[in-house]
């Protein structure tokens, strides 16, 4: 495994210290570096889930090249996942997920790419729960489309995203939750912060196709501005087809008030220390939502970087 | 010692002038109260010493040691020593309280300050503060009551050990006990290396943090300086008196809006 990857992963997992970690490194399609239990399979390019005890799993998305995989969780399965993307420079990672009937799928997913793209769907049968954390402060412009589709009664997709973009970064994120079946519950949260001219668009769009009663979208949107050099759009959408749903969504693009920053000033943070301290904490909110410790703890340390 | 000094301190917002020439000296050692009407210029003067960008001076100088002070960001000014206890504190979310604590503490060494001492002399001021105990843990000031931003301000200046504090109605939203504790927080700093300019209305504050110097501000400059006897002057007879100074008062309190459909207008 390259020195380089193992060094821009190891805040993360320490694959040399931690031998007891479940992992997959897939570099490209050929090049798949495994250590599976018994109850996951992989074959024929598909990740297949099929514990029937919660299993904490590591995928590490390292491609210089386009990459592809398939990711299913068999019914009632139970997941922590957390995921890496080391996309280099034009990649582009195709990743399609499939959560069987009541199977539960906690996920956090760190973005230390290149200039790179992702782009993925999550497909949920009845009962079936997933909870993403997004952590996208990578250095560069990125795209990300991140598509949920509730496919089955009562499933459930609850998705947080916490963005950076910076020194003239161009970062464009579509989240969007369709609800395909009744008494389907959809929530995001997507919150960005802007500064040194950089550019994030976060479309967040929720849509309940007809027919699917009972079912719920909920949305915000927030993000803040360092400066006036920066670009903004918080865009949510709300397609509603049916009339027994409940649905909300809030949108606020605003520039840092500068009465914090002279607050944490005057304490005698540099003007850096200070909008790094107010960027992790409007970036907090995202994690204070989750209702799941590991994505929790991830997130917190992930934002803890923030700037440093 | 250590001495501020503040020579023919003009200072404007936008168009206005608040401060007109502003004269005052203040060494280690020493507390200054600043008494005045409202909208005279008190608050404007400590938010001018800490750096506060909606001020602008177009005149004057602030030195702390003979070193500029106009010449620093607001957080070399704090480094420098500068401490402003505000009126209104700020909220932030997501920041707690501890987190911000530790980084303005470290934002004055060289070595960043050991997890253990810092929580041991965290604890140690919060419990002599009478404050939350899960104060630490809570967002900067949010959700916190007027006298618990009063207390957290007191705290930070503690932890900080400025040589000279600005505290500015440091008083104003706190109980009778509470006012107790932060004037006796206040009394514990004193020493030879440490100075204060206090900004109050009420005698209580200064019957309990006794000043060594009193000052009248009006119409942006100090008309009289003394001590306290001054105080309990402006207690018992108000400002009035200052007109014979030959001096106008503006006050400039806060008036009751009358809406012209139910007000009584005229009546």
């Amino acid at each position: 495994m390259q020195a380089q990857l193992l060094s821009k992963i190891k805040p993360i997992i320490d694959l040399q210290q931690d031998q007891l970690s479940y992992y997959m490194i897939l570099s490209s399609q050929s090049s798949i570096e495994t250590r599976l239990p018994q109850d996951v399979l992989f074959q024929d390019g598909v990740l297949m889930f099929q514990n029937k005890k919660p299993l904490t799993f590591y995928m590490i998305y390292a491609g210089d090249e386009d990459l592809h995989i398939d990711i299913h969780f068999q019914a009632y399965c139970q997941v922590n996942l957390i995921e890496i993307r080391v996309l280099s420079s034009n990649c582009t990672l195709h990743k399609t997920m499939k959560l069987d009937e009541g199977a539960t799928v906690h996920a956090f997913s760190e973005n230390l790419s290149e200039s790179a793209k992702s782009l993925e769907d999550v497909y949920l049968q009845a009962y079936a729960n997933c909870q993403y954390g997004y952590s996208e402060l990578s250095d560069d412009a990125f795209e990300g489309r991140y598509h949920f589709y509730l496919d089955g009664p009562e499933a459930n997709a609850k998705v947080r995203t916490a963005i950076l973009s910076k020194n003239q970064e161009n970062k464009h994120y579509e989240i969007l939750i369709q609800h395909n079946q009744p008494m389907t519950y959809g929530q995001m949260d997507n919150y960005g912060v802007v500064k040194d001219k950089g550019r994030l668009v976060i479309d967040g769009i929720g849509t309940i196709t007809k027919g699917q009663h009972g079912s719920s979208a909920h949305q915000t949107n927030k993000i803040m501005m360092f400066d006036e050099s920066c670009y903004a759009c918080a865009n949510p959408y709300l397609y509603i087809d049916d009339y027994d749903v409940q649905a909300s969504h809030a949108a606020a693009v605003g520039k840092m008030d500068e009465e914090h920053l002279y607050y944490l000033q005057s304490r005698g943070l540099t003007k850096k220390q200070a909008m790094q301290l107010i960027t992790y904490g409007y970036l907090m909110p995202v994690v204070e939502v989750i209702d799941n410790d590991m994505i929790k703890k991830h997130f917190e340390q992930s934002l803890s970087k923030v700037g440093a | 010692m250590s001495t501020l000094k503040i020579e023919n301190l003009h200072v404007e917002v936008g168009e206005k002038e608040i401060l007109k020439g502003l004269n005052l000296e203040i060494n280690t050692g020493e507390v200054h109260a600043i008494m005045g009407p409202n909208g005279n210029g008190k608050s404007t003067l400590l938010s001018t010493i800490m750096g506060h960008p909606k001020y602008t001076v177009t005149q004057g100088k602030i030195t702390l040691d003979g070193q500029d002070v106009l010449a620093m960001s607001v957080d070399e000014r704090a480094r420098a020593g500068l401490f402003l206890g505000m009126q209104y504190p700020q909220e932030i979310p997501g920041i707690t309280n501890s987190d911000f604590l530790r980084a303005a503490i470290n934002a004055k060494r060289d070595e960043p300050i050991s997890l253990f001492k810092f929580i041991r002399t965290l604890d140690k001021n919060i419990e002599e503060l009478g404050m939350d105990e899960n104060l630490a843990h809570r967002y900067l000031n949010e959700g916190f009551s007027g006298g618990e931003k009063k207390r957290n301000e007191i705290l930070q200046m503690k932890l900080l050990q400025p040589r000279f504090a600005l505290l500015d109605e440091i008083d104003s939203g706190l109980d009778v006990d509470a006012l107790r504790v932060v004037a006796g927080a206040i009394n514990s700093m004193r020493s030879d290396e440490f100075g204060c300019i206090m900004v109050s209305h009420y005698e209580r504050m200064f019957e309990l943090v006794k000043p060594t110097h009193v000052h009248v501000l009006v119409q942006g400059q100090i008309v009289m300086s003394g001590g306290y006897e001054l105080v309990e002057k402006i207690d018992q007879e108000g400002y009035e008196w200052v007109k014979e100074l030959g001096y106008d008062i503006e006050q400039n309190e806060r008036q009751p809006i009358i809406l012209e459909a139910c007000g009584k207008k005229g009546q």
